[in-house]
């Protein structure tokens, strides 16, 4: 009788010598659906925008002052969104503001949605002080907007706006999710993937709205640093994964990373940019317009792909094991 | 004015604190029955999770989840003796751990998770909105939350109570009720404390050179947690469980993590006031 080698539920794993229960994940695999990461992109990119209008009212010239203002109408128009798909997110959806009767900033969770109930409300009241400034407003909500603190509204909204673009990676890297938890970079990963997109934003609206070049180029040169950091913190999140990032860096969302949130989001941006400073024109507009294109998109696959690439994860045993090792 | 506010809010009185209650699973001893599973469901009538076979061994559950609070391990281990291959099952009734640091508590945003006068970990079912935060965050995949389409308690995150109806009113939980071999065992945790570190020393003395605590105030498993309220006495290494050598607890990175955050939020400010500074003449 030949004897058989019995498949062993200990020892056989890949855990590093660590072998569990057979290939059983350790931790349980996140319930969240495609809600959440199109609201971390949303509330990133609106709050990205709100940020840097705020920045170029404090620190611009009239003329940047004038275009980067558009910024509020963007981080109001995306930020409105984000609210129901939270809440569209949660199993008892009628349950929203049971987030609401405690303060409790120890969770994450529990701060975003402070957050954004007071973020939401100030983003939407300084758009409508510029909607009012450039006349868009008449009669009676004119004078309401009007009396809208806009100095006030300027730095509490960027504070809280800085809250929501970072406290969206903090959450996931809060968890036992191998992916989202072994680094500690991934709060200053979403940080900034939310200004690039909204300084890119910005740009956008910069372009249609025919700004002057000395302002796209101003804009260029800003999300230019903002996809150089980018791409920097995402390499340093990389490095500290280590075998623990392969669910995003191999395999099924292989393609939405590399191509999508590094190619598209900060590589093909900073060629773009390149290229604007020494075009005019139309040529420089589209350029810019194209390259602001690639940075909202990039970022969303950047949210995407983690946010996905992190359900298998949680079911990457050796390296939940890797992750609680002494 | 205190009482004012309590009374607008309908708010009650938390209840006494009483002596910690937990559990003692002692593995060396569980038969692989499956009557804590069975008794579990009964009582807290949790539905079935359909008949999945895993084709691996008589574990059929798989892991703990939203309707399954005890869960029977069998784990077969063969190692070479001379010529003879040599099997043992080793059988481990899983089942919350009642942390003293607790993450699923730590990351509700609702108040749903609570700390129960027998300093037991508690989802208040007439508050949690269903977030999922408390899953992921889990070091030990215990908690888990109801899919949206099942009949029961829809949407919202469930584990162990242990029992704590049955503690109100001084009664032994269904799964130690039910467990023939008294493999877990429920009682204060300071004594069942002492009584697991005794079982351990008659285990050593027998020869059990690998048998262990895991879940005990000085076991590196604590060291982010805190003791487990409901421990084991495990007889191989964690991971052959699959329990985690030390189980990490969110909060403790918390800040770091929030520290990068700022760093970048602060640099993409910094260039973007010299770049608008720049356009100023």
């Amino acid at each position: 009788m030949t004897e058989q080698a019995i498949p062993s539920p200990s020892g056989g794993g890949q855990g590093g010598g660590l072998g569990g229960y057979y290939d059983y994940p350790v931790v349980r695999r996140p319930v969240w659906t495609w809600e959440v990461p199109a609201y971390f992109w949303l509330g990133g990119m609106g709050a990205g925008a709100f940020v840097t209008a705020s920045l170029a009212q404090t620190f611009g010239s009239a003329e940047d002052r004038r275009i980067a203002a558009d910024g509020y109408y963007l981080a109001a128009g995306s930020l409105l969104p984000c609210a129901p798909l939270l809440i569209a997110d949660l199993g008892r959806s009628d349950r929203f503001h049971h987030m609401l009767r405690i303060f409790k900033p120890l969770s994450p969770m529990n701060l975003g949605a402070w957050t954004l109930t007071a973020f939401t409300p100030i983003a939407v009241a300084r758009a409508a002080s510029h909607a009012a400034d450039s006349g868009l407003l008449r009669g009676p909500l004119r004078v309401l907007a009007g009396l809208v603190p806009r100095r006030l509204t300027e730095l509490t909204g960027s504070l809280l706006g800085l809250t929501l673009a970072g406290y969206s990676g903090v959450l996931l890297g809060a968890t036992n999710v191998p992916l989202w938890a072994k680094s500690k970079l991934l709060g200053g990963v979403f940080m900034a993937s939310a200004l690039s997109s909204g300084s890119a934003a910005v740009t956008l609206q910069a372009a249609r709205r025919g700004a002057p070049e000395a302002t796209l180029h101003r804009l260029a040169a800003l999300e230019s640093a903002a996809s150089l950091g980018e791409m920097a913190i995402v390499a340093a999140y990389l490095r500290q994964s280590g075998r623990t990032a392969r669910p995003l860096t191999t395999g099924r969302f292989a393609a939405p990373f590399w191509l999508g949130a590094v190619g598209a989001g900060s590589v093909l941006p900073l060629l773009l940019h390149r290229f604007t400073r020494r075009h005019h024109g139309r040529t420089l507009r589209s350029l810019s317009t194209a390259a602001a294109l690639c940075t909202i998109a990039g970022s969303l696959a950047l949210r995407w792909s983690i946010f996905e690439a992190g359900k298998d994860s949680s079911e990457d045993q050796a390296a939940s094991f890797d992750l609680s090792k002494a | 004015m205190i009482d004012g506010y309590k009374r607008l809010m309908n708010l009650e009185e938390p209840p006494a604190k009483k002596t910690a209650k937990g559990f003692f699973t002692d593995t060396s001893l569980c038969i692989g029955c499956k009557a804590c599973e069975v008794a579990c469901k009964q009582w807290n009538q949790l539905p079935a999770d359909g008949f999945a076979i895993t084709g691996k061994s008589y574990d059929n559950t798989g892991h703990l989840g939203a309707t399954t609070w005890r869960h029977v391990q069998f784990i077969e281990q063969a190692k070479a003796n001379g010529r003879r291959q040599e099997q043992r099952w080793l059988m481990m009734s899983d089942v919350c751990k009642h942390c003293a640091n607790a993450a699923c508590l730590e990351a509700c945003p609702t108040g749903a998770l609570v700390r129960t006068e027998f300093d037991t970990v508690y989802v208040q079912q007439d508050i949690c909105n269903g977030c999922g935060f408390c899953v992921p965050a889990c070091p030990f995949g215990v908690i888990d939350r109801v899919p949206k389409e099942s009949t029961f308690e829809v949407g919202t995150a469930h584990k162990c109570t242990l029992c704590y109806d049955r503690l109100k009113d001084d009664m032994t939980p269904a799964c130690a009720k039910s467990c023939p071999t008294a493999s877990i065992q429920f009682g204060d945790v300071e004594e069942l404390q002492v009584r697991a570190r005794e079982r351990l020393g008659e285990l050593r003395a027998r020869g059990e050179s690998t048998a262990r605590l895991y879940g005990m105030p000085e076991g590196k498993e604590a060291q982010e947690v805190g003791p487990l309220h409901a421990f084991f006495l495990l007889l191989d290494r964690p991971a052959a469980y699959n329990l985690p050598e030390v189980p990490r607890l969110p909060r403790k990175t918390m800040a770091e993590r929030y520290g990068w955050s700022a760093a970048v939020g602060i640099g993409f400010a910094m260039v973007a006031a010299l770049v608008f500074r720049g356009g100023r003449r």
